[in-house]
């Protein structure tokens, strides 16, 4: 098991480099600097001034010697400092890391949870109104714009109801401590959370199910029908468990998507994490910040598929380690 | 219905605009709540100017001077001023009990570092206002006496904070400026001082205890709270968990709806210093609007009149040229640019223009500048121009529009009181160069007109200002090498019972010193 | 096949999503001949509600444009951009998963870790990243959803073709000296065909999803009206014009449904080890 996930780390740890040597070259392929950016906020400026701005950010070095430092620090996991908010990249994302976590992770196991629930309940119901009900509604939350259910939503329960903060982390001000705290940060995690949730679950649900039911077709299964065992204890002790083994795959390939799709949630809740942060140094050009996000972000997909694959041998004796 | 609709609020609009002020006593206590938007990336005053950036480090830094609306200096730091008969010597008194929020001293040798060393190395629209300084002296610990090379006319119109900052020497001397690790934390002589920084979320500051003018400041905290989303923004007004939304802080098309709120007060006041003032680049270096008919062809196919009604709530003015109303030797008796599409089409029949794509940037700021990129396009197909947008984002438009890639680009720009400022800077020949996006990035050259400028702008006598301004406005309306668009109108939205939140020209750019909550 | 096509026809989610996607399709065809005027055009007051005014049916948007006429015109860029942006990942996406599954070894390993590269970086910002790379015009849209969209078409061509190239038709047709190419295209890839047609089918769904979030979020072509475009301009007074965002968005949510429907029914008939019985 050790040499199996040590040969993943490496390599994880391999298409990471090249992940963030594309990502290089592809931001500063991008048309303007953090330099112009902040000189053009700064609503005046000259020769002096732009000079100064590219020396801070280590623009006015050849090209090759700004990758081989950004590579040389990458590989020390040394993220770097940003010159535009004149705070260390890892510090940055470290402040925001918690909220898109808290966030995504929320959200995930909403999807996961209500999809496979859904799915079993659809595949065991096939073909009544529960089936159609469970599987229309799946359905029409995965054709439904995020961003648009997230404006609704806010909109709704925040605005004409009021039950819930439409936007934000926490009551700003209130300094809340303990679980006054934890009930705070929990009602404001309920809607972006929610409606995130709502999006990926319509996947799970749709492939537990159409898995589920592909299982029920197929010779052990059969067997054991055969065997006398009755119809629950088939479901779940051999049906859903092979079920799940495609499930499992696509939540590991969907971590990357959930980190995407928590850039728009982000910016409707105004939910301080991560998603914000990538889309905010994008428009700044805030290239070690950009960068750092992707790594952080590319890790963490790369940490989930890892996690996937050990669940993969767990759940499936059959596979052997190699 | 519509109709009704748009009268009803403009009427909304102007009733709550001419809201009394009631003169009441100030109470003490409480916090108050406002947007910034979008999130600064520092508040280290000397090292940063953007807008949010002013905005909350109006609070923690000051300088010599403010501006009342009329753009008349007002006492701030320096408590007295005195200018010499030959324009050459401005002599300033500082109050003698200010203390930076450390603790430690205020003294004129901080204003010396300030300007002479700090600024002067960091600033830019500083140092080219200083290019006209002899020498920066402090005779005592309370005077500091400004010695000009020849006079300059609007020098005591740069002792604003956004301008002038006063940095403190004790903290900064002998450092690296903008690595300096108190540029996080910052030191200034404000009403109030620097409490924490939450990223993406809020930035926090508490009352100065120790602030020199007695009682002041009234509030006890303020937060700014950062909300990406313009629609969360108005949400946040509405459900309570802000009072104060700066100018630029929602949609426009969200105003009517907001200020007709109850407990809603609105204010276009407090940008007179700044008279942000819109237009549209025409690239005179090349391309279709290096013609002057073409120039004039697409002036007068703008339907202003319809943007500032539909996009900007009737709140700003249609512009008559360069320089601002609310800008010194303003002059409105220029010719006329309005919208005239029979005209417009003329103009285009007289021109070398043949029907290429023209490249219309428009201003990566939100979607109301969005929505006016479009309808202009629309305008000038209608005169017969071939328009196409070009997206960008922020970076990409810095970029695009200081290598004058483009033929029409939205933009706009404080003009600071006054032309030698704010206006002149977009216009005269020596301030062509590539790499800026704030200098005269359209191209104009017109000699006859630079020589009025620098005429203008060392001149001691106001009479001979305004009437050099008036020279140059008059021509520079003819050759129209922008297509000027809008005085623009920023609605400050508060609660009513937030007092004297806006008391100068600056407005809250100018701190929140004056500001209270009645209980 | 044709067994196929009336399975696929009796499914009623299909027959109802064809019937969708066939109106989506007339209107994206015909509609522009009918509004023939530019969707931009200011044609009256802004904010106008619809069914207020002869002629406007939906009423106009913030600057006086028609809607139903950016509906119409927005039918034709949203299929569009969903259609091409399909093409475009299938072109990308099919031979490297063709070569990875035929050749194997290396060849499987190297264009395997490429696609897994293209899996890990988050998808929605690298074709943020690109927008503002590119600067966004349709062009370029495209480009950029289809460079996030084609590995999961690799990762299904690899491993149909993974099965099939054993079989003994591949066999037979290798001993007669048939080249590689026309192997895998004559011989494999038709019988790849039908996970990968429902696959396309739900990836039309998604892209058309993945402009309008890019529209919202400011990355749209801003000169051609799409769906997208028109919610992301509506989002700013959806207090006081929830129609404005509410009439594009039923019709991207309608379309997508479709578009999933067909997937589905697609699925039922072409891959019939795993339709539903009941129906």
């Amino acid at each position: 098991m050790i040499r199996f996930i040590l040969a993943r780390l490496v390599k994880a740890a391999v298409i990471l480099l090249a992940i963030m040597i594309f990502n290089f070259l592809l931001i500063h392929a991008a048309p303007g600097d953090p330099a112009a950016v902040m000189a053009g906020e700064a609503g005046a400026t000259d020769e002096k001034f732009i000079a100064d701005l590219r020396a801070r950010f280590g623009l006015d070095q050849p090209f090759a010697v700004q990758l081989w430092t950004y590579v040389k620090a990458t590989v020390q996991l040394d993220l770097g400092y940003s010159y535009r908010q004149s705070m260390p990249v890892i510090d940055l994302i470290w402040q925001r890391l918690p909220a898109t976590i808290l966030l995504t992770m929320t959200a995930f196991v909403i999807a996961l949870v209500l999809g496979v629930i859904a799915g079993v309940l659809a595949a065991s119901k096939q073909g009544t109104w529960w089936d159609t009900v469970i599987s229309t509604l799946a359905l029409l939350f995965y054709a439904t714009p995020l961003f648009w259910v997230a404006l609704m939503a806010s909109l709704l329960f925040s605005v004409v109801l009021g039950w819930l903060p439409g936007y934000g982390y926490q009551t700003i001000g209130a300094n809340y401590t303990g679980i006054d705290r934890v009930l705070d940060i929990g009602k404001h995690l309920i809607l972006p959370a929610t409606t995130l949730g709502l999006f990926f679950m319509a996947v799970y649900m749709r492939m537990t199910r159409a898995s589920m039911l592909e299982m029920s077709r197929l010779d052990f299964v059969k067997t054991a029908r055969a065997k006398g065992l009755s119809n629950g204890v088939i479901q779940r002790r051999h049906v859903l468990r092979n079920a799940l083994l495609p499930v499992i795959t696509l939540a590991g390939l969907q971590a990357g998507q959930i980190v995407g799709g928590a850039v728009l949630t982000e910016t409707v809740f105004a939910w301080p994490g991560i998603g914000r942060l990538l889309f905010e140094a994008i428009n700044q050009r805030d290239y070690s910040v950009l960068l750092g996000v992707f790594f952080v972000s590319a890790a963490m997909v790369l940490l989930f598929n890892l996690i996937t694959d050990i669940l993969y041998v767990l759940v499936d004796p059959r596979i052997r380690l190699g | 219905m519509t109709q009704k609709r748009t009268f009803f609020t403009a009427t909304a609009i102007a009733l709550a605009m001419s809201l009394p002020a009631f003169a009441d006593t100030p109470q003490s206590g409480g916090t108050l709540n406002l947007i910034i938007q979008p999130e600064p990336p520092s508040l280290m005053l000397g090292l940063v100017q953007n807008g949010p950036t002013q905005m909350v480090a109006g609070d923690i830094y000051e300088s010599l001077l403010r501006y009342d609306v009329n753009l008349d200096p007002q006492p701030s730091l320096a408590k007295e001023w005195d200018v010499s008969e030959d324009g050459l010597t401005y002599t300033f008194t500082l109050h003698d009990d200010v203390k930076w929020h450390d603790g430690e001293d205020f003294t004129s040798e901080d204003v010396v570092f300030s300007v002479d060393v700090f600024l002067r190395e960091t600033h830019p629209r500083l140092r080219a206002s200083l290019v006209h300084v002899e020498s920066i002296e402090a005779p005592d610990e309370n005077t500091v006496v400004f010695t000009l090379k020849q006079p300059f006319g609007p020098f005591l119109g740069i002792f604003e904070a956004g301008t002038m900052p006063m940095i403190p020497k004790h903290i900064y001397e002998g450092t690296d400026f903008a690595n300096n690790e108190m540029n996080n934390t910052p030191i200034g002589t404000g009403p109030f001082k620097f409490e924490e920084w939450v990223r993406g979320s809020y930035i926090h500051l508490v009352k100065n205890e120790d602030y020199y003018i007695e009682g002041k400041p009234y509030l006890d905290e303020v937060y700014y709270q950062v909300v990406p989303d313009g629609a969360s923004r108005a949400v946040a007004y509405e459900t309570g968990q802000v009072d104060v939304l700066p100018g630029g802080s929602i949609e426009n098309f969200d105003v009517p709806r907001i200020t007709a709120m109850d407990n809603t007060c609105v204010t276009d006041q407090g940008w007179e210093f700044f008279g942000p003032h819109s237009w549209m680049w025409m690239n005179n270096h090349e391309g279709p609007m290096t013609d002057v008919n073409t120039r004039k062809a697409v002036m007068h196919s703008l339907d202003r009149e319809f943007a500032l009604e539909a996009l900007w709530n009737n709140l700003g003015k249609l512009a008559t040229g360069p320089v601002s109303s609310s800008t010194r030797f303003y002059d409105g008796d220029t010719p006329s640019i309005g919208y005239d599409p029979e005209l417009a089409k003329q103009y285009l029949a007289d021109s070398d223009y043949d029907g290429e794509t023209i490249r219309l940037l428009p201003l990566p700021y939100g979607e109301t500048w969005q929505r006016w990129a479009e309808a202009t396009r629309q305008n000038l197909i209608e005169t017969g121009f071939d328009v196409e947008l070009v997206a960008t984002d922020v970076a990409g438009w810095n970029q695009r529009v200081g290598e004058w890639d483009f033929d029409l680009a939205f933009t706009y720009l404080y003009q600071y009181g006054d032309p030698a400022l704010g206006v002149s800077r977009t216009y005269v020949e020596s301030n062509i160069a590539k790499g800026s996006p704030w200098n005269n990035v359209a191209g104009y050259v017109n000699p006859e007109v630079d020589a009025l400028w620098q005429q203008a702008a060392v001149s001691a006598s106001d009479a001979e200002r305004q009437e050099l301004y008036s020279q140059i406005q008059d021509i520079i309306v003819d050759d129209v090498p922008v297509a000027w668009l809008l005085e623009l109108g920023f609605p400050t939205i508060y609660r009513c019972n937030v007092k004297d939140l806006v008391t100068t020209g600056i407005g809250i750019n100018d701190g929140l010193r004056d500001a209270w909550i009645e209980q | 096949m044709l067994e196929g096509f009336k399975r696929f026809t009796s499914n009623k989610g299909a027959a109802i999503g064809l019937f969708i996607l066939l109106i989506v399709i007339l209107t994206a065809v015909l509609g522009p001949l009918i509004y023939s005027d530019s969707p931009w055009r200011m044609v009256q007051r802004p904010f106008l509600p619809p069914f207020t005014v002869d002629g406007l049916p939906l009423g106009t948007d913030a600057l006086g444009r028609d809607v139903m006429a950016g509906l119409v015109h927005g039918a034709r860029v949203s299929l569009l951009v969903g259609l091409v942006s399909t093409v475009v990942a299938l072109v990308i996406g099919v031979p490297i998963g063709a070569a990875a599954g035929y050749f194997g070894g290396l060849v499987d390993d190297a264009l395997m870790r490429f696609t897994e590269f293209f899996q890990t970086i988050p998808s929605f910002a690298l074709a943020i990243v690109l927008l503002a790379i590119f600067q966004p015009s349709l062009f370029y849209v495209i480009l950029a959803i289809a460079v996030v969209s084609w590995p999961p078409v690799a990762r299904l061509v690899r491993g149909e073709v993974l099965s099939l190239r054993s079989r003994e038709y591949v066999e037979a047709a290798t001993l007669s000296g048939q080249s590689t190419f026309q192997i895998i295209t004559r011989q494999i890839l038709p019988n790849a065909l039908p996970p990968i047609i429902v696959l396309a089918s739900l990836m039309v769904a998604t892209a058309i999803l993945l402009e309008s979030s890019l529209s919202f979020l400011g990355l749209g072509d801003p000169n051609v009206m799409s769906w997208g475009y028109m919610i992301g301009t509506a989002r700013t007074v959806i207090r006081t014009a929830w129609w404005l965002s509410f009439i594009p968005g039923v019709a991207i949510l309608l379309t997508v449904l479709a578009m999933n429907l067909i997937g589905e029914g697609l699925n039922d008939a072409l891959n019939p080890r795993l339709s539903r019985k009941s129906r």
